[in-house]
């Protein structure tokens, strides 16, 4: 509790306040408008983090990716686009909600929903990240091997779509990470003699350019669509409280499937609203509604996606393991500005932790009055011509990216991650395992070698640990499990003959 | 007529550089560039010596930080700044005397011109609280009965902690596995997990961790009134002096007046009751040395760690 108590005294003061609303009325119009998801959302608050204090900058960035989440909700009601991927699932109910005239309360029960699942999501994270943290504590190299290994795996097998090509993206992660020193032995690698190249690829600079710059690329390179016609009643309208009770069940279950999902790496917000808007229509009552403008599939996939806001924060805080691309750039940016996510952050600034939060739960209230007031302004960022916003973009972006490091050739770097994330987004690729790659890439190899060393070259003893050996006997198992699947099923198959 | 318009525009730039070069320095902002990210250790130190600075010269002093490659970056970045005062580097003693002898850089010992030293600071060997280590001599009697087992954290290959283990190996006369990890907070936790035996540290270190660490030898000459009971190495039979340290340089060839007004404005700076606060947090003494002293202790430095660097074989070609 005193913790708490010292969380609420980190942000009492004006600029972090400020950094609170202010990041999450720039989050929620960065998620209104299509293509600008989180990851470019939190890139372009970055050069502006620079020249603020530590808990400030904490508070933008976290203000940023949760109005994001919500914010697409409402461009996938109003013009049936979701601004972000996470909000997809909201336009299935969302739009024909606003085709029916009823746009303001279809953002009314996304809000509402949205706000639900975000505390419901801090409430996991406080819970959940101490412990977490606390048990892996004494987590040697060795057992961060078999957890970067565990990560890395997921990793993989949720690159939805092409299981290839997400995996041909990690390894692509995985190498680029280890262009520069190489921490063991000091030697440099992949460097070409540039004595730049000895830093590296740092990440923002190449997420900035994956995504944000990807983003600009492709947005020049395909013809304008015509701006949509904004044609409904825009607005805000709380459902009334008897509509909700029916709804609870639902509501709960969909939170809990957004934080469950949430706390796998390499999964997200969109993969949390989809299962979660599916098991809807599997199990609710309105089922028979669903697709044609029924609440319940709006607060299966809004609740779901926000609870994932805070759950992603578990592996992020407790372990430094980053879940998601936006997870990846938001650890970057708390590094810059002095704070190491890891165990280590719990046991020694435990202050900082739960200023964090705070902050979350101050963000999620702080969206929902965001919401209900300004709702119609939000869907005027949508007329900003695309050529202003996109120049708009990639100005705010470079600076993040060179602001980081204070280094010319970052910008060389992102330029180069743009055309790479262009022709990677061209050709079908997943950007998301090639930037969690590069994140668990120093992790895994450094843990493998500083494993190595301590056993003096004996990789059997790994295995001679038990948390190490549990991990590594699940990442078989889920490395496995589709050829087993596949087995049971032609084997069930051919019995009858 | 083109002769007259030659000579014209020698004339008008004879008078702009006149007055460059009569121009009293400062006439713009300072740039400090720090090797290391912002928030860590070294990039605080730059932030609250800046302030105090900023008044002696009368003008803005702007910390940069420089990040990559351990503090090469940076300073390749100051080695190569123009010449004119208005970039300085405050390196530490790993990028300016331990990294050279690793790998060829694009700067040296001879790339800079110097200004002053800002702090510096035992290091210590740090074990567990609980370690059967109370002594030097413990450690090395022990390294001795059990060849190949004694493990050696340090935070970076060929960083001086790194350098301190090399020197200290030798000679005890005994060996120790290396296991690098990234920076001081792993290195610490590798410790309490039991992975490694022991580290190098900053002196700081000990009291700000004293319920989970405590030291076996202080690698320097003197005791220190923070940790008055902790015997030296050197008390210990073992002559070991490694402290942590860092200064203010300039990239070669500024002009030595403008060097002076940035030592005197260093010295001003260390003396400041807002840097002296900052030594006292960390527990360790105000130590300043004027750009002369500086540049003969930073050489010596540099051929000690050359020689330990290229005895453990870690030594570019």
């Amino acid at each position: 509790m005193d913790a708490f108590v010292l969380g609420l005294d980190h942000i009492a003061t004006v600029q972090t306040l400020m950094a609170i609303v202010i990041g999450t009325l720039v989050g929620v119009t960065v998620g209104v408008l299509p293509g600008l998801g989180s990851v470019i959302g939190i890139t372009m608050v970055l050069p502006f983090t620079f020249a603020m204090g530590q808990m400030p900058a904490i508070a933008l960035m976290l203000g940023v990716y949760c109005g994001s989440v919500y914010g697409g909700s409402i461009s996938a009601i109003v013009i049936n686009t979701p601004g972000t991927p996470q909000a997809a699932a909201t336009a299935l109910d969302g739009f024909p909600m606003a085709q029916r005239g009823e746009a303001d309360l279809a953002i009314g029960w996304a809000t509402a929903a949205s706000v639900l699942g975000g505390l419901f999501s801090v409430i996991v994270l406080i819970l959940a990240a101490p412990q977490l943290a606390a048990f892996s504590l004494n987590f040697t190299a060795i057992e961060n091997f078999a957890l970067g290994c565990f990560a890395l795996i997921c990793i993989a097998s949720v690159s939805q779509g092409n299981m290839a090509k997400g995996l041909m993206s990690g390894v692509l992660g995985l190498f680029v990470a280890s262009i520069g020193l190489d921490h063991v032995t000091g030697d440099m690698r992949f460097t070409f003699g540039s004595f730049q190249m000895a830093a590296g690829i740092s990440l923002i600079p190449a997420v900035v350019g994956l995504f944000a710059l990807s983003e600009v690329f492709i947005r020049a390179s395909e013809a304008r669509l015509p701006k949509p016609e904004i044609t409904h009643k825009v607005g805000f309208r709380l459902p009334a409280l008897r509509e909700w009770k029916p709804r609870l069940w639902l509501l709960l279950k969909s939170c809990t499937i957004g934080s469950f999902v949430g706390t796998l790496p390499g999964t997200g917000a969109a993969t949390a609203a989809f299962i979660s808007y599916s098991e809807a229509r599997r199990t609710s009552p309105n089922r028979e509604n669903m697709g044609k403008g029924e609440p319940d599939g709006i607060v299966a996939s809004e609740s779901a996606n926000n609870a994932v806001t805070g759950s992603v924060m578990v592996p992020t805080l407790a372990l430094g393991i980053p879940g998601d691309p936006v997870t990846a750039v938001m650890l970057g940016t708390l590094i810059v500005h002095g704070v190491t996510p890891g165990p280590r952050l719990f046991s020694e600034n435990i202050d900082i932790v739960y200023a964090i939060f705070v902050i979350l739960i101050a963000v999620n209230l702080v969206m929902f009055v965001v919401g209900a007031l300004g709702a119609q302004a939000f869907t005027r960022a949508l007329r900003i011509p695309e050529p202003l916003l996109m120049t708009m973009v990639m100005v705010v972006a470079l600076l993040g990216a060179y602001g980081v490091r204070g280094n010319a050739l970052d910008l060389i770097i992102a330029f180069g991650a743009g055309i790479v994330g262009f022709a990677l987004r061209k050709g079908g690729f997943p950007l998301a395992p090639l930037v969690i790659g590069m994140v668990l890439s120093q992790m895994i190899e450094n843990s493998l070698r500083q494993g190595l060393l301590l056993t003096r070259g004996d990789f059997f003893a790994f295995f001679e640990r038990p948390i190490a050996l549990a991990l590594f006997v699940i990442t078989f198992l889920i490395l496995v499990w589709p050829l087993l699947r596949a087995l049971w099923v032609r084997r069930r198959y051919w019995k009858p003959s | 007529m083109k002769s007259h318009i030659f000579k014209l525009s020698a004339a008008v730039a004879g008078i702009c550089l006149g007055t460059v070069a009569m121009a009293e320095f400062p006439e713009r902002a300072v740039t400090i560039v720090v090797p290391f990210s912002a928030g860590g250790g070294t990039d605080i130190t730059a932030r609250v010596l800046a302030g105090p600075m900023a008044d002696a010269l009368g003008t803005e002093v702007v910390v940069k930080n420089t990040d990559g490659a351990g503090g090469t970056i940076g300073a390749a970045a100051t080695a190569a700044a123009r010449d004119d005062g208005y970039t300085v580097g405050l390196l530490p003693v790993g990028p300016m005397t331990t990294q050279p002898h690793l790998r060829n850089l694009p700067y040296g010992p001879d790339s800079f011109d110097y200004v002053c030293l800002a702090y510096s600071a035992p290091s210590a060997i740090v074990v567990r609280k609980d370690s059967e280590f109370n002594s030097l001599a413990d450690m090395i009697e022990f390294g001795k009965e059990n060849p190949d087992v004694l493990n050696f954290g340090v935070q970076a290959i060929g960083s001086i902690p790194h350098v301190a283990g090399l020197g200290l190996a030798d000679a005890a006369g005994i060996d120790f596995t290396y296991v690098p990890y990234a920076g001081s907070g792993p290195t610490f936790t590798a410790m309490l997990d039991g992975s490694v035996h022991m580290f190098v540290a900053h002196v700081s270190f000990l009291t700000t961790n004293a319920d989970q660490v405590k030291s076996i030898a202080l690698l320097s000459d003197e005791r220190i009134s923070t940790a008055s009971d902790l015997k030296t190495a050197g008390e210990q039979g073992v002559d070991m002096n490694f402290p942590i340290w860092g200064g203010l340089v300039v990239p070669k060839g500024v002009d030595p007046e403008v060097r002076d007004k940035l030592e005197t404005a260093c010295e001003a700076g260390v003396n400041s009751d807002a840097f002296v606060e900052r030594m006292e947090s960390l527990g360790t003494p105000v130590v300043y040395m004027g750009g002369d002293e500086f540049e003969s202790f930073v050489r010596a430095e540099f051929e000690r760690n050359d020689g330990l660097l290229s005895a453990a074989g870690l030594k570019a070609e």
